[in-house]
């Protein structure tokens, strides 16, 4: 019951869930060909085990083999980056149908990624869906990871998504997007691909996790001492944000917070579904055992611009719901402690209609790190999402670059003749302006 | 928070509003009435005095305003273990728990029971504990024998930093009753070395001990480690430590040291543990060191010192020399360092510059400061090492052809792999990083001795470096002399002519020039266009201008 199926969409989203699925075989003692650890003599571990076997259920399908298949579907319209994971170490972990490549990729250009070359992959990538969700007893949603900025990220995305509404209308479809950093770009036309894509997914997402990698990589060269993060040390930190989201829904704990949980508590109104994402504590592992952090310090942490995901400032806007997933040794007390020192906070504001304003989750599982990565093991740890009208500074800024480069109607021929028009570039910016005065609209006091 | 005050009460440790302290007198001080306890704050400027009072020396502190008297009652003795544990995790039974009730048969009799149920959801709870924080819990001793034992015997890591734990002792108690611990926190606690010693078997599961802040000397560290036979993990932060002798039979299996933020620690000092077999990581952080040096390795050899360690970091530190890094190439076994923030480091305004000079100089070296080397940046960082010391290397005797290449000591000593550098083919084994699919690649290192071109610098575009020095001899005329001027290349033939034409007193438009070059003699090159300058005819230095009319 409560099933989740990931879908992991264009080259982010595979590296992405590449690191992902890694560190939910560690946490869950899954060895990489899919069997489950069994050689514990200790019998307090076998019988741990056998308690968390039930739940990791959401996430992995057990074959009568005993193998451990992950319910996930990784999707590419090129075959360079799933080769990656066919060959790689997860490659016996995966069902082969579950890694679809096309061979013609969407080359930046979000009309690729939904209208030519896109089509031709969607149906095959239902179809799958569709065996994945005939797996699974009682399926919650759907969590899909992508980038805004690339091809297929944006473009395959949205055709995705609205062809899932059209089949799982009921289902819930969370998003954990990668949005296009404000001074470290990989793509000129990002700014097209990211505002046309917006548009048309918001409609169908009901919730999306934006995190940004400029935020990543200052966390990792200023806290964790790692020179030049490469992609795999930004996944490996952003990994550790998703586990926590997903924690409650792989193991048992005092204070489960569900898929719909999220949507219910985080998301005022229908389009302002974009929580912001930070977590605490972030230590490097050469500085293990040397800072403590209690409850009230990680807490206190998570309000800090240093340990936000995305580059956005909060204290330019007001809160307006506040999501705090605590995991490890976390005691209740503790818990209630630190929120009601946060709210005497003032640099802490929250909007006048919403006063309470604090979902709490918590986990007893502690954070597992990656072996040879660049955090530390710590006791506790907590995930913020927060839904903050400042995040409009992000679509504002994207906003511009878009008119910026529209105006001249520079690189648009790419999209023209991949059988775009105009008018929909047009419309896209439109949803997106109404975005931000909705906005501003609701960071109003009455 | 007793008024009797009894003779043991000297040494503990103490709690007073959030403050920790050791009492170090218990009695009574005139001429104010009932009993007072004299402590020494942990905090040298909390308190008020030196354990003087009036005159009378009650107890000495070390710090003129690091002690205080308090009465008794205000002070937290602490609690002990079980309760602590007890506190922070036991949830609390809500009202309607106690109306459960239970039938029970003892012998043929039913009997109700009420409350069994939150009693023993509390056991269970507790026995399933493995990982326990009590930081800042005021736990001061074990409680009653065997309490723990029963209770929660399955805990495998325990945080008791920033306690009230006064001595050694009670930590043994508490650890003999906890036969899985694993993880061992003591950290901000100044604990008092015991009686006796410990049981055999009371560390014996213990792989992580750490003592950061706990003004703890090298000789008790080796007190403990010899309770400590599994020991793998060492963490020492902050504590003055002096490393004053070898570790013989004691830290053997060691492979995690972390000794930052000692600011005694010298690098004589790490001859002392180095020859720990298994140690792996060395945490030497804000320590202040500035060299090492490895004297048992000879040119060209690989020290038997820090046999097997790999990975070192030294941020935050005094490094100032290349030497170091040239120095760090002797360990044989290191494949990761860390070495941020330091004064070499921070200078160079191209990092990249840095890096490069790092990775070259220690050849096994896989990652730098958390990433990964390539094998095509190694590659462009030798390439680039050899050219940079190229000069250096011709003063230092250093010679293309292998017959004629006698370099001197000195640079052998301070560069290490130059010669390495130099051979003409050498196979290049670079790993991937990931462990399951090593993949070996064979690059050619085809990098040969510098040639001289390479090595050539580049003079600074200044107008005399520009300026050729001509003979001008004039083959027709029998009698002028050979003159010796200096031209700038760019002039122009056509103003080579005027100015001659204004020295001849012949007019221009009856001048022919050419040139010959002492490389080739005999052989005359006309410089017939007007129009282009001497540097298009490839006039040279020390070339003769033959001017004819």
């Amino acid at each position: 019951m409560r099933e989740c199926l990931s879908i992991h969409i264009g080259q982010a989203g595979i590296q992405i869930g590449d690191a992902c699925w890694e560190l939910y075989c560690l946490e869950h003692g899954i060895q990489p060909n899919g069997v489950v650890l069994d050689s514990q003599p200790d019998q307090l571990e076998n019988a741990k085990m056998e308690h968390t076997n039930a739940s990791f259920d959401t996430f992995f399908c057990e074959t009568r083999a005993g193998k451990h298949v992950p319910r996930a579907l990784f999707v590419d319209l090129e075959p360079t980056v799933i080769d990656g994971i066919r060959m790689g170490q997860h490659r016996s972990l995966f069902h082969p149908e579950q890694l679809l490549s096309g061979k013609e990729d969407a080359a930046n250009n979000y009309a690729r990624g939904r209208y030519s070359v896109g089509s031709k992959v969607i149906d095959l990538v239902l179809e799958r869906t569709r065996k994945l969700a005939e797996q699974c007893g009682g399926l919650q949603g759907f969590l899909i990871f992508r980038s805004f900025g690339g091809g297929t990220g944006s473009g395959f995305t949205s055709l995705l998504m609205e062809r899932l509404t059209g089949e799982y209308s009921r289902k819930t479809k969370l998003e954990f997007s990668v949005y296009p950093a404000p001074r470290i770009s990989t793509a000129v036309v990002e700014p097209y691909n990211c505002v046309l894509t917006t548009h048309s997914t918001t409609e169908h997402t009901d919730c999306t996790f934006i995190v940004d990698n400029e935020a990543i990589y200052d966390i990792c060269q200023r806290k964790l001492g790692v020179e030049r993060p490469s992609y795999a040390s930004i996944n490996r930190l952003m990994v550790q944000a998703v586990s926590s989201i997903t924690a409650s829904l792989r193991f048992e704990g005092p204070l489960n917070v569900d898929l719909i949980e999220f949507q219910t508590n985080l998301v005022p109104y229908p389009r302002i579904h974009f929580p912001m994402t930070a977590f605490a504590p972030i230590v490097s592992a050469d500085k293990a055992y040397r800072e403590q952090f209690s409850v009230s310090d990680i807490t206190t942490a998570c309000f800090e611009s240093s340990n936000q995901l995305v580059k956005c400032d909060p204290r330019l806007g007001k809160y307006m719901a506040c999501c705090l997933l605590y995991r490890g040794d976390v005691v209740p007390k503790e818990v209630n402690a630190a929120i009601a020192a946060t709210k005497s906070r003032h640099s802490v504001q929250f909007v006048d209609w919403c006063p309470t304003g604090f979902k709490v989750g918590i986990n007893n599982r502690p954070p597992t790190v990656m072996p040879g990565g660049d955090l530390a093991k710590v006791h506790r740890a907590v995930c913020m999402l927060s839904n903050t009208t400042a995040i409009v500074e992000a679509w504002a800024r994207l906003d511009h670059k878009f008119d910026l480069m529209y105006a001249k109607r520079a690189f648009l021929h790419w999209y023209l003749r991949e059988g775009m028009e105009e008018a929909e570039f047009l419309e896209a910016r439109e949803d997106l302006a109404a975005l931000e005065r909705d906005y501003e609209e609701v960071g109003q006091s009455f | 928070m007793s008024d009797t005050l009894t003779p043991d009460v000297i040494g503990r440790r103490v709690e007073v509003n959030g403050e920790h302290a050791t009492v170090r007198f218990a009695g009574v001080v005139p001429p104010v009435a009932g009993p007072w306890l004299g402590v020494e704050w942990d905090n040298p400027e909390r308190g008020k005095h030196d354990g003087s009072h009036e005159g009378t020396v009650y107890f000495k502190c070390r710090h003129p305003t690091g002690g205080s008297f308090i009465r008794p009652n205000k002070v937290n003795f602490g609690t002990d273990f079980l309760t602590a544990i007890k506190n922070r995790y036991v949830l609390e039974d809500g009202p309607e728990e106690d109306r459960k009730e239970q039938i029970v048969t003892l012998g043929n009799k039913p009997v109700e029971t009420v409350g069994f149920d939150s009693l023993m959801k509390q056991q269970s709870q507790l026995s399933k504990l493995q990982e326990v924080s009590l930081r800042n819990c005021a736990v001061s001793c074990a409680g009653e024998k065997g309490g723990v034992a029963e209770a929660c015997p399955n805990i495998r890591r325990v945080d008791l930093s920033k306690n009230l734990l006064s001595s050694w002792d009670e930590v043994i108690h508490i650890a003999d009753q906890l036969r899985h611990l694993e993880v061992l926190n003591l950290s901000e606690n100044k604990l008092k070395f015991p009686s006796g010693s410990a049981l055999t078997g009371t560390f014996s599961a213990l792989k992580v001990l750490v003592l950061n802040q706990t003004g703890i000397t090298w000789a008790e560290v080796l007190w403990c480690a010899a309770w400590c036979p599994g020991l793998e993990e060492l963490y020492l932060e902050s504590n003055n430590i002096v490393i004053s002798e070898r570790p013989t039979d004691v830290l053997q299996t060691v492979k995690l040291l972390d000794l930052s933020s000692n600011q005694l620690i010298d690098e004589n000092q790490l001859y002392l543990i180095a020859h720990l077999p298994r140690l792996e990581q060395l945490i030497l952080s804000d320590v202040g060191i500035s060299s090492i040096h490895f004297p048992d390795a000879g040119i060209g050899c690989k020290t038997s010192m820090f046999p097997s360690l790999q990975y070192l970091v030294v941020n935050d530190n005094q490094i100032s020399q290349w030497s170091f890094f040239n120095e760090l190439d002797k360990l044989p076994s290191l494949r990761a360092l860390s070495c941020l923030r330091n004064p070499l480091t921070k200078e160079d305004k191209e990092a990249n510059m840095t890096r490069q000079l790092i990775i070259a100089s220690i050849g096994q070296l896989k990652t730098l400061n958390k990433c990964e080397i390539l094998p095509k940046e190694r590659r462009t960082a030798e390439l680039d090492y050899r050219k940079a010391f190229g000069n250096e290397w011709k003063q230092a005797g250093g010679h293309q052809d292998p017959d004629k290449n006698r370099l001197s000591e000195e640079f052998l000593r301070a560069h290490r792999r130059y010669q390495f550098l130099c051979l003409s083919t050498c196979v290049y084994a670079g790993g991937l990083q990931v462990a399951d699919f090593p993949l070996e690649q064979s690059v050619p290192l085809e990098y040969g001795a510098p040639e001289d071109w390479e090595l050539k610098t580049q003079q600074p575009f200044m107008l005399k470096n520009q300026l050729l020095t001509l003979k001008i001899k004039y083959p027709d005329q029998l009698d002028q002399k050979v003159l010796e001027k200096q031209l700038p290349g760019s002039m122009t033939i056509q103003k080579v002519k005027g100015w001659l034409s204004r020295l001849l007193k012949v007019p221009v438009s009856d001048l022919l020039l050419s040139y010959e070059s002492p490389k080739e003699p005999g052989i005359e090159i006309k410089l017939e266009n007007d129009l282009q300058s001497l540097r298009f005819y490839s006039v040279e230095n020390e070339d003769c201008l033959l001017v004819r009319w």
